[in-house]
């Protein structure tokens, strides 16, 4: 494949989520989300957030759906599903933000090529089928391509990852896979192929929507090897989006005292089990 | 604040923007259930290892390396919270005493509760109120950061030896002008080396018109209205010129003495006589020549005179000063380097000597620059047997390094403007009375015109204040070519 360096937009979002801490009755969490763009040679970006939720077992229900109908004006038919633990609620609250990033990009994009971190796949419970087929959709309308990149996968040919197969070929390049089939309720509304942007010795797997046309999708990619960086074989304006909405140890610390300033929440320490128990054996240490 | 760490007598403490915390501030870290207050003072500001900072910073640089431009959409208003704990800071504070029942004690062995102790910063008047440092002789010397006067006392200068030092420019002559005018207003003799003809202006005011102190400044321009005739000399003085100032051997000084005390029983005791007498002297042609080379020195500095009507009587200035205060500024702006010897020789001697017979209860000598007139062997002198006789001496200087190791050693008060030098930095910090990194931490940023006070005038409490105008006429401004007025 070669650059194509005509100007194109070239569009991220990515978001993020952190427990802030406990308390007596539930979870604090913050959600932040990240739109960047390249454009006219900088990178420029919209960030939204941090929003802090207090989740509690009473609140969970009524906390999403109000949610989702805030950003979609309609349910996905995720209410009528089972009741996530009060655990799994950051990511899906993660999920709502960032889907609703991508239909805003999908919706007011034309003519670019819009990044989105994961795969194509739907029929989760964070990713209803309708969701996503909407968003793919818009994007068509606006003549824009959503390129889906995924930083790890399990998807293995012959045993292997496909991403740790590659030719002996001087990137870029993609790699087409054929013959994939997901168990429902998955549906996989993109082809999976495998992108290796540059000579890092990285392969990520890339999603592009089922109904694109092949050329359109070939111009795509193109486009981002002209328009956009890949150090090490993966978008910057996704690296840049996935930064910005990171949450740091600092801010962290600033939302425990805005948490404590303005609401009075009192975040409760609960002892860590694991340290208590094993010491220096505990998961996630290392000693030398 | 937060009280974080303590190693030794170093305290860390953490702060946030809004406390406003600087160097040279006093914090009181009391700790209510132990009955007991540390008190201590910021050395120095640092960035508090707040983590996350680095990724935060890093993260606007894309790999372009152009800064990110973007717009945070932050509804909930939690970028100001972020802000707060990224800005927060770490104060390295000296403790410089414990308070116990309204007792000051320079202990620092106990330990303050981490989560229990309050931090409150303690003004400028309270920690002298609490160090007992409220004479009733007050000098005002300036402003400190929180506007708080700085009064130091006068007494505390009394029977000490200081030092006043800083690079050139920062205001050393403004703040011994200052300490000058509050003795001489105290009633005191003071008595001032002006090697730069500034100190004459004492008594005028900004405007030309005469002070309050007009009448106690007496400027004396050796060898202009300053000469003394050999008949008022005493031998001693004499000999202590001609030893010290004029390095005149020993065989030829015992020659000389005894010329001096022949002419004088012969009561021929003046320039003329004493010349000639040294022309037929019968003796070794070296002794003879050594004696003539300083007879002209002396004869040649203008300084000696044979007619006493001419003779100005430093003994009169000194009585004048005796009972209601007095500068006497003895101005050495045109004198050369051996008449200036000859006249510190001379003012010296004579301050002993009027001492020593209880002419003067004591005197406040002001030296500025004292290495260029003063002879090596006199800095001992001065800090130990002049002492007590009664000459309190305050050095001046903007290079700190030609005072010797054991004058800072025995300071007892330093008046510390701003010095970027590290050499200069570390010489004063050799002075007894204060810890090396407190010198060099705070006088390196000190603005021009603030002086870092140490000692006892302040208890002990190193001070930074801003030293106050003064109405009184200014000179020895630098003169400059590019000079638009």
């Amino acid at each position: 494949m070669k650059p194509d360096y005509q100007e194109t937009l070239i569009a991220a979002v990515d978001t993020s989520t952190i427990k802030i801490g406990e308390t007596s009755t539930g979870i604090i969490v913050a959600i932040r989300g990240a739109t960047t763009w390249k454009q006219n040679g900088s990178y420029k970006y919209t960030r939204l957030g941090p929003f802090i939720f207090h989740i509690t077992e009473e609140n969970k229900n009524q906390l999403y759906n109000t949610l989702e109908h805030a950003y979609f004006s309609t349910t996905y038919g995720s209410s009528h599903q089972a009741a996530p633990n009060v655990m799994q609620m950051p990511t899906r609250l993660a999920s709502l933000l960032e889907r609703w990033l991508q239909t805003m990009l999908a919706k007011t994009i034309n003519h670019g090529v819009l990044l989105f971190d994961g795969s194509l796949t739907s029929g989760t419970i964070d990713t209803p089928v309708q969701l996503l087929k909407e968003i793919l959709s818009y994007a068509r309308r606006n003549k824009s391509t959503v390129l889906a990149f995924s930083k790890a996968t399990t998807l293995r040919a012959n045993g292997i990852l496909i991403t740790e197969q590659l030719p002996n070929h001087d990137p870029p390049y993609l790699i087409e896979t054929t013959g994939l089939h997901s168990k429902l309720p998955l549906i996989l509304l993109g082809d999976v192929y495998v992108a290796r942007l540059n000579k890092a010795n990285f392969a990520f797997r890339l999603d592009i929507d089922k109904e694109t046309p092949i050329e359109q999708r070939m111009a795509a990619i193109q486009k981002l090897l002209g328009n956009d960086i890949y150090t090490q074989s993966y978008p910057e304006t996704l690296r840049l989006s996935h930064i910005l909405c990171t949450f740091t140890a600092n801010e962290v610390i600033a939302m425990k005292h805005f948490i404590t300033r303005k609401h009075g929440i009192q975040i409760i320490h609960r002892p860590d089990m694991h340290k208590l128990l094993f010491g220096p054996f505990s998961k996630g240490e290392i000693y030398s | 604040m937060k009280l974080y760490k303590k190693e030794g007598n170093i305290l860390q403490i953490i702060s946030f923007p809004a406390e406003n915390a600087e160097k040279g501030d006093y914090l009181l870290v009391e700790d209510q259930d132990a009955g007991k207050a540390l008190i201590a003072q910021i050395i120095d500001v640092q960035f508090a290892a707040v983590p996350g900072v680095l990724e935060e910073l890093l993260r606007t640089f894309p790999d372009g390396g152009e800064p990110l431009q973007g717009e945070d959409i932050d509804p909930m208003e939690i970028a100001p919270h972020i802000t707060y704990i990224q800005d927060a800071s770490l104060l390295i504070c000296k403790i410089r005493a414990t308070l116990e029942n309204e007792m000051l004690s320079p202990s620092s062995s106990w330990l303050p509760s981490r989560s229990q102790s309050t931090i409150k910063k303690l003004s400028i008047p309270m920690l002298m109120k609490l160090a007992k440092n409220d004479g009733k002789l007050p000098i005002m010397l300036g402003g400190t950061k929180d506007s708080a006067l700085l009064t130091i006392d006068a007494s505390a200068i009394d029977g000490t030896l200081n030092i006043i030092t800083g690079k050139k420019g920062c205001g050393k002559s403004h703040l011994s002008k200052l300490l000058m005018v509050n003795l001489v207003g105290y009633k005191a003799t003071v008595v001032i080396f002006d090697l730069n003809g500034e100190y004459s202006s004492l008594g005028l005011a900004n405007d030309g018109k005469r002070n309050i102190y007009y009448d106690k400044i007496h400027t004396l321009v050796p060898s202009q209205n300053f000469k003394v005739a050999l008949e008022q000399l005493p031998l001693n003085t004499v000999m202590g010129i001609l030893v010290n100032a004029l390095h005149l051997p020993g065989t030829s000084a015992r020659e000389f003495r005894r010329l001096w005390k022949m002419l004088k029983e012969k009561g021929k005791l003046n320039m003329q006589e004493l010349g000639e007498a040294i022309r037929d002297l019968n003796c070794n042609q070296h002794v003879r020549d050594a004696l003539a080379s300083r007879f002209h020195s002396f004869a040649n500095s203008g300084f000696f005179t044979d007619c006493p009507g001419e003779a100005t009587l430093l003994d009169d200035s000194i009585l004048k000063s005796k009972d209601i205060g007095g500068a006497i500024v003895i101005n050495l702006k045109n004198t050369s380097n051996i008449d200036r010897q000859i006249v510190v020789e001379y003012v010296l001697g004579k301050l002993v000597d009027s001492l020593s017979n209880w002419k003067l209860k004591a005197v406040f000598l002001f030296a500025e620059e004292a290495h260029l007139y003063l002879r090596e062997t006199y800095w001992d002198d001065i800090v130990t047997r002049m002492r007590h006789y009664g000459i309190f001496t305050t050095f001046i200087t903007n290079q700190p390094d030609t005072i010797q190791e054991t004058i800072y050693r025995q300071a007892d008060n330093i008046f510390l403007f701003n010095f970027t030098n590290e050499h200069d930095l570390d010489v004063v910090s050799r002075a007894a009375r204060v810890d090396a990194e407190t010198v060099r931490s705070i006088a390196r940023d000190l603005p021009p015109h603030h002086c870092l006070t140490l000692g006892k005038v302040v208890s002990d409490f190193p001070i930074v204040a801003r030293v106050r105008a003064l109405d009184i006429k200014t000179l020895g401004e630098t003169r400059l070519f590019f000079n638009t007025n």
